[in-house]
């Protein structure tokens, strides 16, 4: 079968609601606009604690925007817009007076590209954390220490910690990143496509992490990677053209799609 | 077939052969250059040369009061452009794209300093004197040759620093943010590190620039014959000791102005080389 050149206009959403005790952050009536041109459709989703949510989508579906309105990272460019409501814990951070430094040390978030600090690999995980609490000394090593841990990036680099982090690998670099962002202790981490730059290897290291993290932090992941989707998250999303298109639990949504879309999309028909 | 090869090769030939002589051409005339102020002004150097100031006609001397001058110009000036520069680079490439205001008056920053940075230096030399030397101080000043230096050396740091900011990735100020972290820290800790080696290069390029200018110092700092400190008085500086001895009629004025452009010249050379070395530096450790 070829996949459809042209996307139906109209289709069926089917969204499974997570427990409203059991959501950290939910977004609701969601739209973006990077200027006139309308991103994301009214989405309503909800990001359930202490487990991975996994965004798919093909390109330009919106998916990394939804993204990028979690933390509000996209109010650094002016004429990016959302409409409509993101409540964490109950607290749109979409109202005028969220404190964005604030709401970013509690929704931490990593990159598709590794981007480590010009810094020692200490610093590096240290920034963040300096910004926002005092610590001496040796609670700032215990930080440090614990984070990289977490990120599984210890071993290879605890008698190295005074090294530059620019001169680690590109896997070591993206754990790095996934420590600085865990040091500051966030209740949520964002993860966009966070594996795409790396080897297998790297990336069997990476899941793990994130497998790991989500026992004390709420994650949301936005992979083109349908394995890797399947493999870590407990709910999975499937967005097209700014909405979402189907949302359930992962294994519902790989073994049993109800929308034609998700079913084409998972099976490699179209995306 | 093969006619349409040859004339490739007879054109690429022609091409090849002028670039070399072209860049031939450029190379001869700094050796020549590099050659007569070493023939004219090695044999003139000594510790003299460090240790005594600009002498009368006939009398022995250096250039100590003109070397220590220059240097204290160039540092002031240089210490001006650039905390202006760096900062008015950085405010162009991270914050001037805020809002409509903000990008306009950017753009006339932006174009004002390009401005500025092609203008010719006599000028700057003459706006110095009109609205230092002739108009607020009153008379030939150190001060005034340091803000000249400083306003040739500003542009260029300003043009090199925005450059090097907006090379910066995007994700590595997004990432500075997702920590939690404001943007003027993002920029300090994290932005000024990554950009740290051009624009240290924009700076050294600068100063490199305003090491030898005559035509500003001429209408501002002037020239002093004996050795001063005084940044409120005219001061000496090498340029100006050149211009002034090397159209002498006396000889050995002429020899110490050799010396003081073997000087210059070897400061320039050697900033250039170092300019070389940082931006060579590995970006990995």
């Amino acid at each position: 079968m070829n996949a459809p050149v042209t996307p139906p206009q109209t289709y069926d959403c089917f969204t499974e609601a997570v427990p409203a005790d059991q959501v950290k952050l939910e977004a609701k009536g969601l739209s973006f606009f990077y200027g006139k041109t309308q991103a994301l459709h009214g989405i309503d989703l909800q990001f359930k604690r202490h487990a991975v949510t996994a965004l798919m989508g093909p390109s330009g579906c919106g998916k990394s925007t939804l993204l990028r309105a979690l933390n509000r990272i996209y109010a650094l460019y002016p004429g990016q817009r959302a409409d409509g409501q993101i409540l964490l814990d109950g607290v749109n951070i979409l109202d005028n007076g969220v404190d964005l430094a604030r709401l970013r040390s509690q929704v931490g978030m990593v990159f598709q590209q590794p981007t480590p600090f010009p810094m020692s690999i200490y610093d590096n995980v240290a920034f963040g954390v300096r910004l926002y609490e005092k610590l001496s000394k040796a609670d700032l090593n215990i930080r440090v220490e614990q984070s990289l841990r977490r990120a599984a990036l210890w071993d290879e680099v605890k008698d190295k910690l005074a090294a530059s982090g620019l001169g680690l690998s590109g896997g070591q670099q993206q754990r790095l990143c996934v420590a600085r962002g865990v040091a500051v202790q966030p209740e949520i981490l964002l993860l966009d496509e966070p594996a795409s730059a790396l080897d297998p290897i790297s990336t069997a290291k990476l899941e793990e992490t994130i497998v790991e993290l989500k026992n004390d932090i709420t994650i949301v992941i936005v992979t083109h990677n349908l394995q890797q989707a399947a493999r870590i998250s407990d709910n999975a999303a499937f967005m097209f053209l700014g909405r979402v298109i189907e949302f359930s639990d992962t294994e519902r949504l790989f073994n049993n799609p109800r929308s034609s879309q998700t079913a084409d999309y998972i099976t490699g028909r179209f995306g | 077939m093969f006619d349409r090869r040859a004339r490739r090769k007879l054109a690429n030939a022609v091409f090849v052969a002028f670039c070399t002589t072209t860049a031939a051409m450029a190379i001869v005339a700094l050796a020549a250059i590099l050659a007569s102020l070493l023939i004219n002004g090695a044999t003139g150097v000594n510790l003299a040369v460090f240790t005594q100031d600009t002498p009368a006609p006939g009398s022995p001397g250096g250039l100590r009061n003109a070397i220590v001058g220059s240097l204290m110009l160039c540092a002031v000036g240089m210490v001006i452009a650039v905390a202006v520069g760096i900062l008015a680079g950085t405010w162009l490439a991270e914050y001037a794209g805020r809002n409509r205001w903000t990008q306009a008056y950017g753009s006339v920053v932006r174009f004002v300093n390009d401005v500025l940075l092609s203008a010719p230096s006599i000028l700057i030399g003459l706006f110095i004197y009109y609205l230092l030397v002739a108009n607020t101080i009153g008379h030939f000043s150190g001060w005034a040759g340091a803000i000249a230096l400083a306003l040739l050396a500003t542009p260029v740091i300003v043009r090199t620093t925005e450059d090097v900011m907006r090379l910066q990735s995007r994700q590595l100020r997004e990432s500075g943010a997702a920590l939690g972290a404001p943007l003027w820290t993002t920029i300090q800790k994290v932005l000024w590190k990554a950009a740290g080696g051009g624009i240290i290069t924009g700076a050294l390029l600068a100063f490199a620039r305003i090491s030898g200018e005559t035509a500003p110092l001429l209408f501002t700092s002037l020239n002093n014959q004996f050795f001063s400190l005084n940044m409120g008085q005219p001061i000496s500086n090498l340029p100006v000791v050149i211009y002034n001895f090397a159209l002498s009629a006396y000889d050995d004025w002429r020899r110490l102005a050799w010396v003081g452009s073997l000087l210059v010249a070897g400061a320039v050379l050697f900033i250039n080389i170092l300019v070389r070395v940082l931006s060579k530096e590995p970006r990995r450790s």
